[in-house]
């Protein structure tokens, strides 16, 4: 019963301090809303608009339907019409256009006598990510164009084979939706992080751990009450940016309440590393330093920003560690697929695990650290 | 007066010996992501699982089933004998592609019809259903071309020629290779993440502890104190950009085609205006963790987000494109981008560098103005 008690006002405590630090509840709302808008839009590698200088030296039918074909695929923008090599150079050189197509001056009667010709694509590769997807859209535009203009004798028989494809999920494969749900995830990983690592170690800057210590206060039940308000607030904080994520259209077609536990175990998995941390610091500006440190490996180890099946086979083990990599996983499941427990409690085992162990190695530093 | 600056970076300079953790983190943390980002920033898929569901079991629909392994691209997990056997694989994430050969396949070929084959691809990681989906499309293509080129052949026809042809050429990165925009890109994120958040606590830190009252009573002036907490930061910061980029010169191997003068010139501005906005920070907060989520939200994420960084800003809806102009960190990345990868020089890149400048002055100008204010 005294025990009980004992926590009871503990969290207490913990609710009331959490509660007066408004700036950090502030920071959680925005991370959970205005940060998620704002990456959703920001993090694409997709090209849109991509800012094209044109030189047109046939100057005919063709040719110019060939550069409307470029303006209306939305993927480029013709903003310059250069007359010169030199212009284009320029152009290239200040970065007013990442792109140029040069149409050849033979262009049109080469087509029209069953030659086959080319067009110049210059690129700047200054993002290269970015100038490869670029290429292929090119290649693309290119392609439907001679299919479609190309005089005899190159009309094409039909094709011996077509792909039809579909996409399962997100059939239009809008990127937003994959981004909505990895930034929602992102999110609790860093307020869970930076709240549980502050917690521990405004106690231990202030020398008040001294004065927990001579109650009858266990360090995990210490631990435990640090973490209840800020789980209880990102829990909360959520359904925020759930609003967001149906702002985007994002469907949520698996259960709502599974939703919620997931993202509880994951919430604790996270700041299990916060708590860690916390734990080896002295000081705040350590702590939020080593989360940095940890926080860009466990974003990039998602498939965030990167698909992980593009990365080297040792950083794809090493994802497993990460409970960001399961939760993801969890929750494009729960909202995209609409898949259950049955197919999903590995990634909840995982978390489980993952959070043990990290709450384990917490409370053993920190009876060390008592000791 | 120079001895009372002085004695200020001394001081600081032995707080920050003191805490060899955050000297540890600044200098791994850029290491870290160059190389996170240097080799593995790449979105080609190798050994995408995929399954296959072949009703026509003949000898063409394996011929085209084969190329999928042989690219490189896929690897076949499973063989699917039963409709209701899909759901179950793409719902578990256990095949990212599922191909379909409907019956007739085979016969629909033979006959010089169009025989279709269906791809079902799982789109929860959208990107890479996209990357997967063009693989499929490329292998099918090819297979198809295949049997065209046989099939006039036997009629006696010449194989198609392709009537318009791209010969794409890439300036600034011929090898598109990631790392070697990562490296100038990096400079302007790091510069943005630890020097104003470093200067901006060593500030901070004092008012928490009321030692700031005991510093604006004693004779150090305002910009002196405010020099003496600046100087120390902005020397590490330049270490810091040197040894990204010995680490991308010699490690990485990036080229780097323009003048160092003027990119460290450049780099020198950067410096100033970044640990000039971790003062402006510290002079608007009290708090050391307000004072880090500030500057997190006001250099980190912007700086990593909107800058050009990463993700094209050409992309961006125009708002946002607007918003990116606020942050010093895209003027940085297109000079340092156009010094090391272009080759471009001050008649290019005069007016981002007015920007970075003015930009700075302005940082310098409030900041002195509320150091003013507190103090008066």
């Amino acid at each position: 019963m005294a025990r009980y008690g004992r926590l009871a006002a503990l969290m207490r405590k913990e609710l009331i301090q959490f509660l007066r630090a408004r700036a950090m509840l502030a920071l959680i709302l925005y991370l959970y809303t205005v940060e998620i808008i704002m990456c959703t839009y920001a993090m694409s590698f997709d090209v849109r608009n991509l800012p094209t200088a044109f030189m047109d030296r046939a100057r005919s039918a063709e040719s110019r339907a060939l550069v409307q074909d470029f303006g209306s695929s939305g993927y480029f923008k013709i903003t310059h019409t250069a007359a010169t090599d030199a212009e284009v150079a320029a152009l290239l050189d200040r970065g007013e256009v990442l792109a140029a197509v040069v149409i050849p001056p033979e262009f049109s009667r080469q087509l029209a006598q069953g030659v086959p010709t080319s067009v110049q694509l210059l690129l700047d590769g200054s993002n290269a990510n970015a100038a490869s997807v670029a290429q292929g859209y090119a290649q693309r535009i290119v392609q439907n164009f001679a299919l479609q203009r190309a005089p005899p004798p190159f009309m094409a028989d039909q094709p011996a084979v077509e792909l039809r494809p579909r996409v399962w999920y997100n059939s239009e494969l809008d990127y937003r939706h994959f981004m909505v749900l990895s930034m929602m995830a992102l999110a609790g990983m860093m307020v869970g992080m930076i709240t549980a690592a502050a917690g521990i170690v405004r106690e231990k800057e202030s020398g008040t751990v001294e004065q927990l210590l001579v109650t009858p206060v266990s360090p995990g039940e210490m631990i435990a009450a640090k973490m209840l308000p800020p789980l209880l607030f990102c829990l909360l904080a959520l359904f925020s940016s759930l609003l967001v994520a149906a702002v985007f259209g994002v469907p949520l077609r698996g259960s709502l309440a599974l939703f919620m536990l997931f993202s509880a175990v994951f919430l604790l998995s996270g700041m299990g590393i916060g708590i860690l941390l916390g734990v080896i610091a002295d000081t705040l500006q350590q702590a939020l330093l080593i989360s940095f440190l940890v926080l860009f490996p466990v974003l990039f180890l998602s498939g965030t920003i990167v698909p992980l099946e593009s990365m080297p086979p040792g950083l794809q083990y090493l994802a497993e560690a990460s409970p960001l990599r399961h939760y993801m996983d969890a929750v494009l499941g729960l909202f995209l697929k609409g898949v259950g427990l049955d197919v999903l409690w590995p990634r909840l085992a995982a978390m489980l695990a993952i959070g043990a162990a990290l709450l384990a190695l917490s409370v053993w530093r920190f009876r060390r650290y008592l000791g | 007066m120079r001895s009372l600056i002085g004695i200020i970076v001394w001081k600081e300079l032995r707080e920050i010996r003191r805490d060899p953790i955050t000297m540890a983190v600044a200098v791994v943390l850029p290491l870290l992501m160059l190389y996170l980002f240097g080799s593995a920033l790449s979105l080609d898929v190798k050994d995408a699982s995929f399954a296959v569901y072949d009703q026509d079991r003949s000898a063409a629909s394996r011929a085209l089933i084969e190329r999928f392994p042989q690219s490189g691209y896929f690897k076949r997990t499973h063989d699917i004998r039963a409709e209701g056997e899909i759901a179950e694989l793409l719902d578990r994430g256990r095949a990212r592609l599922v191909l379909i050969i409907p019956p007739g396949f085979a016969q629909k070929l033979a006959r010089g019809e169009t025989a279709e084959v269906q791809a079902l691809a799982d789109g929860s990681y959208s990107t890479t259903a996209m990357v997967i989906l063009g693989y499929a499309e490329a292998i099918t293509q090819s297979y198809a071309l295949e049997q065209m080129r046989e099939r006039l052949a036997a009629q006696g026809r010449a194989a198609p020629l392709v009537p318009v042809q791209v010969e794409s050429r890439v300036w600034f990165n011929a090898s598109l290779a990631s790392v070697n925009y990562i490296v100038p890109g990096l400079l302007g994120v790091i510069l943005m993440a630890f020097p104003p958040l470093l200067t901006a606590l060593a500030v901070v830190r004092e008012k928490e502890a009321g030692s700031v009252q005991q510093i604006f009573v004693s004779p150090i002036r305002p910009y002196e104190f405010i020099a003496g907490k600046m100087i120390p930061y902005a020397v590490i910061a330049f270490f810091e950009m040197l040894m990204i980029l010995a680490a991308g010169l010699w490690w990485f191997h990036i080229p780097f085609l323009g003048s160092f003068p003027l990119f460290l010139a450049a780099t020198a501005i950067y410096v100033f205006c970044t640990v000039g906005i971790g003062l402006l920070i510290s002079s608007v907060t009290r708090s050391q963790l307000v004072a880090m989520l500030l500057s997190l939200l006001a250099t980190l994420m912007p700086s990593f987000l909107f800058s050009g960084f990463l993700f094209p800003i050409y992309t961006m809806p125009m708002m946002l494109q607007l918003y990116t102009y606020l942050f010093p960190a895209r003027y940085f990345i297109e000079i340092s981008r156009g010094i090391v990868m272009k080759d471009v020089g001050l008649a290019v890149l005069w007016p981002q560098l007015l920007a970075l400048l003015l930009y700075t002055a302005l940082v310098f100008v409030m900041t002195t103005r509320l150091f003013r204010k507190k103090v008066a």
